[in-house]
C-alpha cells in the first residue's frame, strides 16, 4: 500500500515509517503538521493515511480536523487517526460523513504490529475501525435497550463496533461463524436495526445506533 | 460602598424568584421589631443606670457592660443584614483591650468610635423598626384581608352592632358587591405594591446598617482576609496535587521504564550466545512498555484532560461520565460553544471527575445524576448519587483538595452525605 504519515514527533514518525516499510508498504510522504498532511493527501492520493491528533500549531485536535478536511478534499480517502488518548466525541467527527474508510485508534495499538497492519488494511478497503476504548465509551453511554443484550451479545456488538467482520469475531471469541451470525441477528433484532449483509454497512448501522 | 461588598438587595434577586425574596424580606422586617425593642431596652436602661451611677464610678463598668451588650445586638444585626442582602456585612473591627494597661485599658475602650455607633444604632433602630414593622404588617394585612373579604364579609355583617360603619360605607359604597370591589381594589393595590414597599423598607434598614455598623475599610479588610485564605488554599491544593503526581510518576511509569531497561539490556547480552532465551525478555519488556504508556495516559488525564482543553467542559464531562461505573444521568446546561476560563472549567471538571471516582470507590451507588448549569455569575455543578453516604471533607480525602481548589477560585464546595445516603456534592464557582 501507499501511505501518507503525519506526526509532529520525529521519533514516532520515523518509527512508523520504519515499521510500515518493514511490512512492505510504501510511505510516499511523511509530514509534521495538519496543513502539509492535507496537501500530501491531495497531492499523493495514498491508499490510506495515518495522522496524529495533536500537532502544531494549536496542539489540540489539529490532526482530527485535518483528517476531516482531507476526506472532504479527496472524497472518501481512507484515514486512520492515532492519538495518545481517545474520546468518543472525537470519533463522532470522523464518522459524521457516514462514508467509511476511517479508523480511530490509540497510539499504543501500533505496538501490536499485526493487528495494526490489519486495521490499516480494513480502513484502506473502506472499512471502519474504532479503538476498543472508544467502543467501550459508546456502549456505556447508551444504556436503555443495550441492557436487553446478553453478555455474549454485548461482546459481539463491541467487536462489530470496532469494525470486525463475522469471521474475525468468530476467531476472537473462539466460536463458529454460525454462532456469530446467530448473535449478530439477535443484536440487530433487539436493537431494532435493519439487518445488512455487507460488513461495512453493518458496522455503520451499529455505530450510528451507538452514537445516537 | 466598594465593589467588594455591594451586591445590592435590588440586584441579587436574579438568583431567586421575587416571591422568595419577598418572604425573606418580610421575615427580616417582622423579626426586626422584637430585636429593636430588646436593643432599645438595653440602651435606655444602660444609659440611665450609667448616668445615675456615674458619680460613684460604678457607672463606668455599667457603661462598658451596656456597650458590650449593644455590640452583641450589632453583631446580630450584621448577620441579619448579611442574610437579607446575601452579601455578608463586614465587622468593622473593634479596638482590643490592652491587658497590660489595667484600668486605662478599660477606659481606652470608651475612646473607640464603633461601640458608640452601635449604641446610636441600638437607639435609632427602635423607631425605624417600629415604623417599618407597622407598614409591612399593614400592607400584608390589607392585601390578605381585602382579597378574601367577599368570602367572610357576610359573616361580619351578621354580627355587627347597629351603627357600626366600615370605610367603604362611609365612602358611599352601600351594596355588598360595591364594598367587595372596594376592598379588593385596595387589596390588589397593596398586593401589587407589597414587594416594592417591603423592599424599600428593607433598604432603609440596610442603608442604616451600612452607614453605622460597617465601613469600607472593614469590608476591604474582610475581602483581603478571604482572598488570603483562598490563595493559600489554592497553593495548598496545587502543592498536594504536585506531590501526588510525583508519587504516581515514581510508583508507575518510572519503575516500569527501569524494569524495561533491565530486561532489554539482559536480552541484549543474551542475543549473542543464546538468542532463544532473549525472546521472553523482549516480550516482557514490550508488555511493560504498554503498561507504562497506559499509566502515563491516565496520569496526564488526571493533570489536564486533553478533551477539556480541546472541546470544553460539556464534552469533557460527557467523557468522564461515560467512563463511570454507575449509571450516570447527565444534564449539562451550558450555552453551545461558550468557553469559560480554563481554571473554572478545570475546577468544575475535577469536581465531577473526583465525585464520580468516589461514587465508584465508596458509594455502592447504582445511579448518579450530574447537573451542570449557570446560575447568574456562578457555574454550579451538582452530583447526587443513591449510594450509602458517609462522604466528608476531612483532610486527606480527595474532596478536601477539591474544596481547596474551589476556594482558590472564590468558590465553594458543599457536601451533604448522611450515613445511608444519598450523597450530594455541590460546587459553585464564580465565573464572571
Amino acid at each position: 500500500m501507499r501511505l501518507v504519515v503525519a506526526d509532529d514527533s520525529v521519533l514516532l514518525r520515523e518509527g512508523l515509517v520504519r515499521l510500515l516499510s518493514g511490512a512492505g508498504h510504501e510511505v510516499v510522504a511523511s509530514v509534521g503538521d495538519g496543513t502539509s498532511f492535507v496537501d500530501a493527501v491531495v497531492g499523493c492520493r495514498p491508499d490510506v493515511s495515518i495522522v496524529d491528533v495533536r500537532m502544531p500549531p494549536t496542539h489540540t485536535d489539529e490532526g482530527m480536523r485535518a483528517a476531516v478536511e482531507a476526506r472532504q478534499r479527496v472524497r472518501g480517502t481512507a484515514v486512520v487517526v492515532l492519538s495518545q488518548y481517545v474520546e468518543s466525541s472525537y470519533a463522532d467527527d470522523l464518522l459524521a460523513d457516514g462514508a467509511g474508510g476511517v479508523g480511530y485508534l490509540l497510539k499504543d495499538r501500533v505496538t501490536h504490529i499485526d493487528e495494526f497492519l490489519d486495521a490499516l488494511n480494513r480502513v484502506a478497503t473502506g472499512g471502519t475501525v474504532l479503538d476498543p476504548e472508544v467502543v467501550a465509551q459508546l456502549i456505556t453511554r447508551r444504556r436503555g435497550p443495550l441492557a436487553r443484550l446478553t453478555a455474549r451479545e454485548r461482546e459481539v456488538l463491541a467487536l462489530m463496533a470496532e469494525g470486525r467482520s463475522n469471521a474475525a469475531i468468530a476467531q476472537r471469541l473462539v466460536v463458529s461463524d454460525g454462532a456469530v451470525e446467530k448473535h449478530v441477528g439477535n443484536v440487530f433484532a433487539k436493537l431494532d436495526l435493519a439487518p445488512s449483509d455487507e460488513d461495512h454497512r453493518r458496522v455503520l448501522a451499529v455505530l450510528a445506533y451507538l452514537r445516537d | 460602598m466598594t465593589t467588594a461588598t455591594t451586591p445590592q438587595i435590588m440586584t441579587t434577586g436574579a438568583r431567586s424568584s421575587w416571591m422568595r425574596r419577598l418572604g425573606t424580606e418580610s421575615a427580616f422586617l417582622l423579626v426586626g421589631l422584637p430585636l429593636a425593642i430588646l436593643s432599645f431596652t438595653i440602651v435606655v436602661t444602660g444609659l440611665s443606670l450609667t448616668a445615675s451611677l456615674l458619680i460613684t464610678l460604678i457607672g463606668i463598668p455599667v457603661l462598658l457592660g451596656t456597650l458590650w451588650l449593644v455590640r452583641g445586638v450589632a453583631a446580630v444585626e450584621r448577620r441579619r443584614l448579611g442574610w437579607v442582602t446575601r452579601a455578608p456585612m463586614a465587622d468593622p473591627g473593634y479596638r482590643r483591650r490592652d491587658r497590660e494597661a489595667g484600668l486605662r485599658g478599660w477606659l481606652n475602650l470608651l475612646r473607640d468610635r464603633q461601640p458608640w455607633l452601635d449604641l446610636a444604632y441600638g437607639l435609632l433602630l427602635f423607631p425605624v423598626a417600629l415604623a417599618t414593622f407597622i407598614i409591612a404588617v399593614t400592607w400584608w394585612a390589607t392585601a390578605l384581608y381585602g382579597l378574601t373579604w367577599p368570602l367572610f364579609g357576610h359573616a361580619l355583617d351578621a354580627t355587627k352592632s347597629p351603627g357600626d360603619q366600615d370605610l367603604p360605607r362611609l365612602l358611599g359604597f352601600q351594596s355588598y358587591a360595591g364594598r367587595s370591589a372596594f376592598y379588593m381594589g385596595l387589596a390588589v393595590f397593596c398586593a401589587v405594591t407589597l414587594p416594592f414597599v417591603v423592599r424599600g423598607l428593607t433598604g432603609l434598614h440596610v442603608a442604616m446598617g451600612r452607614a453605622m455598623l460597617t465601613s469600607d475599610v472593614a469590608a476591604l479588610q474582610q475581602r483581603v482576609a478571604t482572598l488570603t485564605a483562598s490563595r493559600s488554599a489554592a497553593a495548598e491544593a496545587e502543592a498536594t496535587s504536585l506531590r501526588r503526581l510525583e508519587r504516581d510518576l515514581h510508583d508507575g511509569p518510572q519503575q516500569r521504564l527501569v524494569r524495561i531497561a533491565m530486561d532489554l539490556s539482559h536480552a541484549q547480552q543474551r542475543l549473542d550466545d543464546d538468542p532463544a532465551s532473549a525472546r521472553p525478555l523482549v516480550d516482557e519488556a514490550l508488555d511493560q512498555t504498554r503498561e507504562a504508556i497506559a499509566e502515563v495516559r491516565a496520569l496526564s488525564r488526571g493533570i489536564a484532560p486533553p478533551v477539556l482543553a480541546d472541546r470544553g467542559l460539556a464534552a469533557a464531562i460527557a467523557a468522564v461520565a461515560s467512563r463511570a461505573t454507575a449509571d450516570v444521568n447527565l444534564d449539562v446546561h451550558l450555552p453551545d460553544g461558550e468557553r469559560l476560563s480554563p481554571s473554572v472549567e478545570s475546577a468544575a471538571y475535577f469536581i465531577v471527575a473526583e465525585a464520580l471516582t468516589n461514587v465508584a470507590k465508596h458509594a455502592h451507588a447504582t445511579h448518579v445524576s450530574v447537573d451542570v448549569r449557570r446560575e447568574a455569575e456562578d457555574l454550579v455543578v451538582d452530583i447526587t448519587d443513591d449510594g450509602v453516604g458517609g462522604a466528608n471533607l476531612a483532610k486527606g480525602h480527595g474532596l478536601a483538595g477539591l474544596a481547596d481548589r474551589a476556594a482558590g477560585l472564590d468558590g465553594t464546595l458543599e457536601v451533604s452525605s448522611p450515613p445511608g445516603g444519598p450523597t450530594s456534592i455541590t460546587g459553585r464557582i464564580p465565573c464572571a
